[in-house]
Parts: C-alpha cells; structure tokens; sequence
C-alpha cells in the first residue's frame, strides 16, 4: 500500500515533467513588439469597405459544410422580442428584409423581397412592391400581407419587443394593396427610415397567426391604446406570440423556423449545435451574380454553428479538426497560442472590426453613480490603455463615445480621459465621497461607497477588468464586490437594472440612432437605457437628430451630444473591437464588411479538391 | 509473562505504532507545514512590509491590517492608500521596512510583468494579470486548508449525531435515518453542489464549506451507526442503562468515545476528498469569488494560456496533488496504528 503511493507519486511527477517538456516554450510573447502574429489585419477604415481574405475565384464550388463555433446559445430565436446578438447572426441567414444594403454604396436602398420602392413626394409614405417570385421554404407563397403583418407583430404594445418597437414610434399607418403592395405612412421621416422599414425581418403570416386573429385590426387600431386595452384578442395574440414554438424549435422533432432567405434552419439541440442548410430552391439564386451587389445565394450545403462556451475547448476542438472556424478567439490565443508554423499553414488568421464597442456602464441612478463628477472619476481610474495593451494585446481601439469609429457620426474633436488617479480622486472629494468615519471607506451620508461589479461568468476579459479596478479603487478607499453570474441571469439583471455596474459590448452599424440607448424615455419597463442616462439637451437632441434628414446638420447634432456624453460619462467606454478569428485555409471567397457579424457566409465556398473534407 | 512491560496508556501506544509508518510521519510533517502556511500567510506573502520606520515611529502593517479587519481599527493617516511601495519613494533618513519573504499580494497584479516564467523576482512565476503565483498559492493554501477542515467538522457534527441516533434506538428512528442517508445518496455529490452553488446569490467559501458540509454526513452516519450496533450491547453499556442513566448521557459519555476513533480516519480522508472538490469547483468556476485566490481558479486560469504558461499549472497542480496525497498517508497510517488487529 505504502509502496505504490509512492509509485503513483513519482509517476506523477514524471507525467507532469514530460508533459512540461512537450510543451512549446512561449512563442512570442509580445509587450512592446505587437506584430499581427501572422494575421491579417481588416480595418476597413476610409474607401475600403469590404476586404477578402481568401480569393472567391473563378468557378467557385458547390457543397460542403462548415462548422463553426459560438460561446453560447441565443435565449430564443424569436426575432422581434429577442435582442440578443446571437440570435440575430442565425435569424439573418433564415429570414429576409424588404431592402438591403447595396455594398458598393453602403446604401440601405437593394431591393431583396422588395421589387421595388418608391417614397411619396412629402416623404413620409414609403410603397414597397413585393417580388412575386418569393416562396417561404414550406412552399406557401409571400405576400404583402405577411409584411404588414410581421409589422403588426412588432406594433402590438403587448408583445416583447419595446427594443425593436422603440425604431418604429413614429409609423401612424400601413396597409397593402392587392398581395403584392404595402406601404406603410409616418408621421416624421427618420433618418435610418429605409433601414428601419425596410429592414425588419419578414416572418409568414400563415405559420405565426394561422386563425388571423391579427386580421380583424389594422395598424392604427394597434397605436390606439383605447383600441388596444378593449380588445382581448390583440393581448391574446401576443401572448401566444411570445411564447410561439417558431422561436424555441428545440430538438430533433421541433418544427423548423420557416423564412424564406438563403438558409433553411434544421436544427437546434440545446447544448450541442444550431444548424441551417442551403435553401435549394431558394427564389434569389439564379441571378446574375454582381460583385458586392448581390451576393446572396448559398454555395455551402450546410452551416453548423455548434456551441462551446469555454474559449480554451474551442481553439482546441479547432486544432483537432472540429472546427472550420472560430470567429471569435481570445487576445491571448490570437497572439500567442496560434503562431505554429503547422497552424499557419492550415489556418487563416484573420482581425477584424465589428462595429461595436466594449463599455463599463455605471447605474446612474446608484447614490455612488449620481454624480457626474464620479464618473467622470471612475473613467479617470480605468487604466485604459494599459489595459488595452496587455490584456486585449492592442485590439481594442479606444473611442470616446458610442458612434462607429470610422463613420460620418464620429466626433474625432473630443480628446478622452486621460488616466489619472489623482484628480479623479480630487473629483470624488469634491462630490462629497470623503471617509468620514475613518474607517478607509469613503462614505457620504452614511452609504459607503462599497459597490458590485456584475461579471459574465463567461468573460475572462470583463473579470480581469473587475479584478483590476477592485485592487486599484481598494487603494483610494472604495470598495468593490465582484460578482460572477450566468448570462441569461446577467441579462435579465440588466433589463430589471438590478446592478451597480457592468461591463459589456454594445453591437451597432454604421450609421446609429441613439434614441434606443440614450433616450430617457427607455429607463426601465425593459427599455434599452439600463443605466438611467438622463439629460434634458441629449433627449431633444437625440429626438430632433433622428428627424433630421440634412446629414451636416444631423451630425452637428450628434457631435454635440457626444460632447454631452463625454462631460456625463453614463458609460466608461472603452474600445471598438477588432475580433480576432481564424479559419480553415480551405475556405475561398471570405469576405470582411463593416457591418455585424463582420462576416458573411453566403459568399464562402470550400475548396474539397485540395484536401479531403472533414465533415 | 516473564517480563513487565512498563505501562504505557492507549494514546502512546497508538503514537509508537504511527511512528512505525515513516510515510504517515514524513506526511504529518508535511501537513504541519500546511499549517504553517495557513496560519503565517499574511506574514508569508504580503505586499505590506511586516515591520517598518517611518519618520520617527515604528509601525507593523501586516498585524494593523488585523487589526483593520477585525477590531475596528483605522490604518494611520499616511498608509491611508496602503501603498507602501509607493511610499519608499518618500522615504527620508534612517526609514526602513522589512517585507515578507514573497513581497506581493495575493491580488496586486502589473501588467507589465504578466506571463513571466519563474524567476528570481516571482519564483513560481506570474499570471496573465502579472499577479505572483506563490503569493497566491500561499493564500490559496488557506483556502483549502479552511474548506477541508470547516466541511468535516460540519458533515462529522452532523453524521455522528445522526449515526449515535440510528445505532442506539433502533426502530422507527433507524429506518427513517437510514432512508435520509439513501436518499442523500442517489444525488449525484458533485452535481448536486454545483445546482446548489448556482443557485446562490452570493459566492463565497462559507457558502461552499456549508454545502460540502450538508452533503458529506452520510459516510460518517452510517460508520458511526454500525460502531454503536457492534457496541450498544457491550457490558458497561448495558451497565451504564442499568444504572438508569439517562440515554443522553450513554449516548455521550459511554458509547460515543469508543466509537470515535475510526470516524477520525474517515474525516482525515474526508479533508482530502473536500480540499479536491473545492478545488474542482473553483476550477469550473463554481468556488470562490473571482479575487480569492484559490488552488483550483489558479489552475483554471492556467488552462486559458496553455501551452505558453506551464508554471500555472504545475506548481498548483502539485500542491493539490501533495495535500491530499498527505492527508490520505496520514488517514492511512492513523488506520493502521489504530487498529488493535494489527498490533504485535
């Protein structure tokens, strides 16, 4: 007995010291020299709007699966109530829009279910002319009517869509004309209104509301509440509609999602994969293919988008051969665990910018984040940079306030906080936040300034983040809790605004209305303003801009309330994000846009000849 | 007998026998260092000096510290920030302070420094926050060394209690004893932590020792339930039932003390498996809150920057590998030295 203990014992030792000399020393350990670590690196920034990283080729082919991988599942896959950029990356492929963005022109003006549109002359009449050559993939044909009653759905003051809803306020009626018209009427024409009501996904009529329960009122009656608050039938719909099976189908026997866009969703199994596969008879397929125009038939049979939430399973299951491609790694994969001359060969890597931005959002209506001064503070106490360089290895690309960094609305004339502890602490003495008690907490009025930072138990980044802040703020006489939580707790948290402060990405486009975040009007009731940011100038700015169709005097209004955010600080925001990715070299015609997810399927093909598939 | 034995008491005997086994010793010897780390950590690592002139007086941060967290002290104006490295750039004639051997804290971190290899300034190296790994195995020893002991004394508590019941009436009280246990039982242990741990709203350790501590008892119970059917009709018992004492005294006083002994090695190899299991669930990120150092977060963090950082792994590998391979030596050894059939 006592013998093999120590057997078992020295056996161990020698595994662990073979294990050791196994190992690469450290590749490239990179601080001041950051290289790309044999990347390719998209910025996309000034004329250049799409990058390809793998030539499309000539005589593309047909066939082959890709399987890639994502941290986690979306909650549902119902479209208007799910916020969740998860969701929206599968719901993309499956449903369609009326219009589209024109990649040359970077225009939402291409028409994809829509043949056609006109605006009236006063502008505020928008007439679609559907294609009539348009088939949902259950073989029913689309209509207009599924269009006016997909809007229907997100207009129903009961269902969960108030983000969604918050787009189309000012909508005052829709109504088709034959099957093939509908237009729909607003009382002020919004800035994005073509990317707003051209651009909601169409979801078929006769699979969400088979009864037409819907049918009985028309858009009008949905905006009247008097109407709404009669009629039982309109809560009832929406109560079903919540909580259709459409936008949960879980399992091998689930319906499938029925869209009518490039991709057929196949299946969903919770925990393992969600799946979509080519459309063969998908409407759009045969059209003449136009370089950054119309790129919108599928050349793979089949997209796996398999889940594996831990970000050290995924760059291993890509190693091994699971995996074609990872979209997202982790900085310190991308820098240092991938720089093998056997993974250079076989993989291509890639970073990228998406258009969102990493924040630290304080809870403004928190007695430690009500005033201003503080948080201007808390900004001034965020290592920015440092940060940025050796945890994120020089991703990040610092911005001032929530606007896409390299677009029109951008207010390159603010300089950002600089890191300074000691006049944050000035500022924080200032605001009355002084230790009155002596007992190395700062205190005022009796309420300690002793907060929590709400983590995603899957962010590594957002935990070194909080991790930091808490010994640096230990150090001026704050207190700082960590608290790891699951993400759809953490969600539900943030919508409930039940956190002091979070950490977290906001996904945008290139053009962005900021009445969703930054309104006064969506604090609470599950509105998108979880932080309370409330400001007489920005709200009638940002009610003003939306309307504003001069793009000069548009922006102006969007400098001046960048200008706002930067003096208020409701967030600390931290950096655009170039994504770090890799795929297999096997894969041609992979393009990089700066809109989300920053990549685009449908043009991609797999080369099968060169070697042979994997999947 | 032709010769006499001095008489020796039962504890010395035991004592003879255990020291026979020179891997339980060498093990015993090993967990004292544990304790010593567990006591010392503060004094070990630290990146407060111990003691330390300045401007005239004499001050020790480290016992301050204690003072501050637990007896309402206040830290003295000029170490109000606790940067005392910082404030060797302020030091004048005849300041000094005297450092721990390991000068860093658990949670100081320098990006400047992460990732680094063992060296002479972090001798097991740094994470990818540059926090120094020794200082946080030292704290994370802690940690572990809490967990295993604070869940057994909870789950003996509560098992012997259980089991004196069970083995002492008998009857109705057995079975439904017996049940609790079986139904305890079927849970899957490990499973039924990490639901109970997510469920909860805070995370800390005492949160962990309290659940390790509930769900452990059924192994003591049922050890401690068999003595007492193999004791409970012995003649001093019956002795002490004729006497008319009442059960609450038998129980206690009688029967109790001679059946504790094997449920003292259980508990020893009870700290291991609970030091383990703490462990796995920090590694899976179920344990301590993210700024407490501990054995397992270490090593799970370690598994993100591999291959690049084998010192992550290696040396809180080791250190869990060693805990419970001693604690287990000593179990074993406390087995056998107790153990009348194996006496010469």
């Amino acid at each position: 007995m006592k013998k093999s203990f120590l057997i078992q014992f020295s056996l161990l030792l020698l595994l662990i010291i073979l294990a050791n000399l196994g190992l690469r020393p450290a590749e490239n350990l990179i601080n001041d020299e950051l290289g790309n670590a044999g990347g390719i690196r998209v910025d996309l920034t000034g004329e250049e709007t799409i990058f390809e990283s793998s030539p499309t080729g000539k005589e593309p082919q047909q066939g082959g699966t890709l399987v890639l991988a994502e941290s986690a599942h979306p909650e549902h896959l119902n479209t208007f109530t799910s916020t969740s950029a998860a969701a929206t990356r599968i719901l993309d492929n499956i449903y369609e829009t009326l219009l589209g963005y024109d990649f040359r022109t970077w225009r939402y003006d291409k028409p994809v279910l829509a043949e056609s549109f006109s605006v009236s002359e006063d502008g505020y009449t928008l007439t679609f002319k559907i294609r009539k050559n348009v088939y949902w993939h259950d073989g029913e044909q689309l209509t207009a009517h599924d269009v006016l009653f997909s809007l229907k759905s997100i207009l129903n003051p009961f269902v969960d869509s108030a983000p969604t809803r918050s787009s189309f306020q000012k909508v005052t009626s829709a109504r088709t004309e034959g099957d093939f018209i509908f237009s729909v009427t607003s009382s002020e024409t919004h800035f994005r209104n073509q990317e707003i009501l051209g651009g909601f996904h169409i979801i078929p009529k006769h699979v969400w509301d088979p009864e037409g329960l819907l049918d009985r009122y028309s858009v009008e009656d949905l905006l009247n509440p008097s109407v709404t608050r009669e009629e039982a039938a309109i809560k009832g719909f929406a109560d079903a509609f919540n909580v259709h099976p459409q936008g949960r189908p879980v399992g091998d026997d689930a319906e499938p999602i029925i869209g009518s866009g490039p991709w057929v969703f196949d299946k969903w199994i919770t925990g393992d994969y969600i799946s979509y596969a080519k459309n063969n008879n998908y409407w759009n397929a045969d059209e003449t293919y136009e370089e950054g125009f119309s790129e919108d038939g599928a050349y793979l049979d089949k997209v796996i988008v398999k889940v594996i939430s831990d970000a050290t399973a995924r760059l291993t299951a890509l190693k091994a051969g699971e995996l074609d491609f990872i979209p997202r790694m982790r900085a310190v994969q991308y820098f240092t665990q991938t720089n093998t001359p056997d993974f250079l060969e076989k993989f291509q890597k890639v970073n990228y910018v998406v258009p969102a931005y990493s924040y630290v959002g304080w809870n403004n209506d928190r007695p430690y984040f009500k005033d201003k001064r503080v948080r201007q503070a808390m900004t001034m106490l965020i290592d920015r940079d440092n940060y940025n360089e050796n945890v994120a290895y020089g991703l990040g690309i610092p911005t001032i306030g929530p606007f896409y960094i390299y677009g029109k609305q951008y207010n390159h004339n603010i300089e950002r906080w600089p890191y300074d502890p000691q006049r944050a602490v000035e500022l924080i003495e200032e605001a009355g936040w002084i230790d009155h008690d002596g007992d190395g907490i700062r205190d005022k009025d009796g309420i300690p300034f002793n907060f929590t930072f709400s983590v995603s138990s899957g962010s590594t980044s957002s935990k070194y983040l909080a991790l930091m802040l808490k010994e640096d703020l230990r150090k001026v006489g704050i207190v700082v809790n960590i608290r790891q939580l699951e993400w759809s707790v953490y969600v539900e948290n943030l919508r409930d605004r039940q956190f002091d402060v979070v950490s977290l990405l906001w996904i945008g486009g290139l053009e962005m209305d900021p009445y969703q975040i930054w309104h006064s009007d969506n604090i609470g009731d599950r509105g998108s303003n979880y932080m309370g940011f409330r400001h007489a100038e920005a709200d009638s700015l940002i009610e003003k801009a939306r309307y504003e169709l001069d793009e000069g005097k548009r922006n102006a209004m969007y400098f001046r309330l960048q200008e706002i955010f930067h003096e208020e600080q409701p967030y600390t925001f931290m950096f655009y994000q170039r994504d770090p990715g890799a795929y297999l070299k096997e894969f041609h015609g992979v393009k990089w846009l700066p809109i989300r997810p920053g990549y685009r399927l449908n043009s991609w093909w797999r080369n099968t000849a060169s070697v042979g598939a994997t999947s | 007998m032709s010769e006499m034995a001095p008489a020796r008491t039962y504890s010395q005997i035991v004592g003879s026998q255990f020291r026979k086994n020179k891997l339980a010793v060498m093990s015993l010897h090993i967990i004292y260092v544990l304790l010593f780390v567990f006591i010392f950590a503060d004094f070990l690592a630290n990146d407060k000096p111990i003691v330390m002139r300045y401007q005239g007086s004499t001050y020790f941060p480290v016992f301050r510290e204690y003072g501050v967290k637990w007896f309402g002290l206040n830290w003295q104006d000029a170490f109000k920030s606790q940067q005392f490295k910082i404030l060797e750039k302020k030091y004048g004639e005849g300041d000094w302070a005297i450092y721990p051997v390991i000068p860093y804290s658990s949670t100081e971190y320098n990006l400047q420094v992460k990732l680094q290899p063992p060296s002479r300034a972090h001798i097991f190296g740094t994470d990818e926050l540059g926090r120094d790994v020794l200082s946080q195995m030292i704290h994370g020893a802690r940690v572990s060394l809490l967990v295993g002991f604070v869940a057994v004394a909870i789950y003996v508590f509560i098992g012997v209690i259980l089991g004196a019941l069970a083995g002492f009436y008998g009857g109705i009280i057995d079975i439904v004893i017996q049940r609790l246990i079986e139904i305890m039982i079927t849970f899957p242990r490990m499973f039924l932590i990490i639901t109970i741990v997510a469920v909860m709203e805070t995370q800390s350790i005492i949160n962990i020792m309290i659940i390790l501590g509930l769900t452990g008892w059924t192994g003591v119970a049922r050890f401690t339930r068999g003595e007492f059917l193999k004791v409970k009709n012995e003649d001093y018992v019956v002795a002490a039932k004729a006497l008319g004492y009442r059960d609450f005294r038998t129980i206690f006083r009688h029967v109790l003390p001679n059946t504790l002994t094997p449920v003292l090695v259980t508990a020893t190899f009870g700290v291991a498996a609970a030091i383990l299991i703490e462990s796995g669930l920090s590694f899976l990120g179920f344990g301590a809150p993210p700024e407490q150092a501990t054995w397992g977060s270490l090593l799970s963090s370690a598994r993100d920057t591999l291959p690049t950082g084998w010192w992550l792994t290696t040396f809180p590998g080791l250190a869990i590998f060693i805990t419970v391979t001693v604690y287990n030596l000593v179990g074993e050894g406390l087995r056998d030295a107790l153990d009348p059939r194996l006496k010469q």
